[in-house]
């Protein structure tokens, strides 16, 4: 999973899902829900968040997949 | 086919509410679903509402929308030097939002339509290659399809449906800020709207404190969201509000006591307005459409304004039941001679700012006096923009991106 949000943190502004290419971000009543199947690892999400209540995850599980 | 509703919208904000409003009172069943569990919450703006704006829309806002009257504006430039425009008369209103976009679906209610909370469209539903209605989801209960021949988007920046349905409906990090915002009390305001600029205070964005009542005020800030002025959670750079908000309050002679009551924050738009509004049977309306001021960010007034516009063109789609593209085109048309010429323009302006240093805002500062705000604020730019040129030459080619 690419990125982590910390709920508690998290303000809702939905500035995440309005910036993310492929609406792996959406909100669901009082809170964000991540599609980790839509997710391309861009970190664009990340970058915008005004609460920096996103991580992001090293993608550990790919590297090896490419070696 | 029998459909269930005349019009679906998509979300409860300002151009949903307006939309809606127009189309009952002229007899439509409209169905309005919004995700949210309570309309108007979470507040994810800075609340300010321009008196002309209001006036043009013809509504009368209620007391307990507006938290204060603001009487003008203080502009602070980077080197701490101030222009005040004070004004007798009001020039705008800082609202309540929460109990603003209630109080606006309310008299669309009144009007005989339907709004549904809490309740998550999902997804579109296509008869024919075109779009019939939408999948929603609500609660617990398994979603389940409505259907209507024509779906409006007002769904706002996140715009997840209006992108379903083909729309670009995505602002990239240049074209957005990001913005961080408490609620903050006791502030000693004088009902102004105050603005504070500089690459030190809000690169690409400036910080606003605007008054509320009981002597609150929103303090907040923008940045543009493609700097990378911090560390995000996981090691990647990105910006950072929250830490250029803080760093100012605390060198803030009278903030820096202050208590902070609530957190907001949020993305908003500067960029232009995406470059298709409708489709056959489907028309996207207001923020999600951005359209929003490229200033500001603002963008209730011209919600409302689109929401008229589109609310027009669909009552003649009803009318002769055709939702094609090239008739739901006229609300287009006629936004784009209209709002849209005036958005183009601030868009402009907004890159001539963007490029100007903190230097050429001291200087504009220091040449432009308080007549000339309320010259400038009144539409009047030639005088004070000749001032401002005069000594320095390298303005011109700025300022002539504006008239180009």
């Amino acid at each position: 999973m690419p990125i982590e949000i910390n709920h508690s943190r998290c303000i809702q502004c939905i500035g995440c899902a309005s910036v993310c290419p492929t609406g792996a971000i959406e909100l669901d009543g009082l809170r964000m829900v991540f599609h980790p199947e839509k997710c391309i690892s861009c970190g664009t999400c990340v970058k915008g968040c005004p609460a920096n209540a996103i991580k992001f995850l090293p993608k550990v599980g790919e590297e090896k997949k490419e070696e | 086919m029998q459909y269930d509703h005349d019009v679906i919208i998509i979300g409860a904000g300002p151009s949903g509410a307006t939309v809606s409003r127009l189309l009952a009172q002229n007899g439509l069943d409209v169905m309005v679903f919004d995700k949210r569990k309570e309309l108007g919450e979470p507040v994810r703006c800075g609340e300010g509402l321009g008196i002309r704006e209001a006036v043009a829309q013809n509504i009368d806002i209620p007391k307990q929308c507006i938290s204060t009257d603001i009487h003008g504006a203080k502009v602070i430039s980077p080197d701490g030097s101030e222009i005040v425009w004070r004004d007798k008369e009001t020039t705008g209103w800082v609202l309540e939002r929460k109990m603003f976009d209630k109080w606006l679906m309310e008299q669309a209610v009144h009007k005989g339509a339907r709004v549904q909370s809490y309740t998550r469209v999902t997804d579109l539903v296509y008869k024919d290659g075109k779009p019939q209605g939408v999948v929603v989801s609500h609660g617990a209960r398994e979603p389940y399809e409505v259907t209507a021949p024509l779906i409006v988007s007002a769904e706002g920046m996140e715009s997840q449906i209006a992108r379903k349905a083909g729309f670009r409906a995505l602002s990239t990090l240049y074209d957005v800020d990001t913005c961080y915002q408490y609620e903050m009390q006791e502030y000693d305001h004088e009902n102004l709207i105050e603005l504070y600029f500089g690459t030190e205070a809000a690169p690409r964005g400036y910080v606003w404190i605007f008054p509320k009542a009981d002597k609150k005020a929103n303090v907040g800030v923008g940045i543009g969201a493609h700097l990378e002025t911090g560390m995000k959670d996981g090691g990647l750079k990105g910006a950072t509000p929250k830490d250029f908000l803080d760093k100012f309050i605390e060198n803030h002679p009278q903030l820096k006591n202050a208590s902070k009551l609530q957190d907001f924050g949020g993305i908003i738009s500067v960029g232009a307005p995406i470059d298709s509004f409708v489709k056959d049977n489907f028309l996207v309306v207001g923020t999600g459409a951005r359209q929003v001021d490229p200033i500001h960010g603002g963008g209730i007034a011209l919600a409302m304004e689109a929401g008229v516009i589109a609310a027009n063109t669909i009552l003649k789609a009803h009318n002769t039941k055709d939702y094609s593209e090239s008739l739901l085109k006229e609300y287009e048309t006629i936004w784009r001679a209209g709002p849209g010429k005036k958005v183009a323009k601030r868009l402009l302006l907004r890159k001539v700012l963007e490029a100007a240093s903190d230097d050429d805002f001291n200087h504009i500062f220091k040449s432009i006096t308080d007549k000339d705000l309320n010259k400038v604020m009144n539409g009047n730019f030639a005088g004070p923009v000749a001032k401002v040129v005069a000594g320095r030459p390298q303005l011109v080619s700025l300022l002539k991106a504006l008239v180009s």
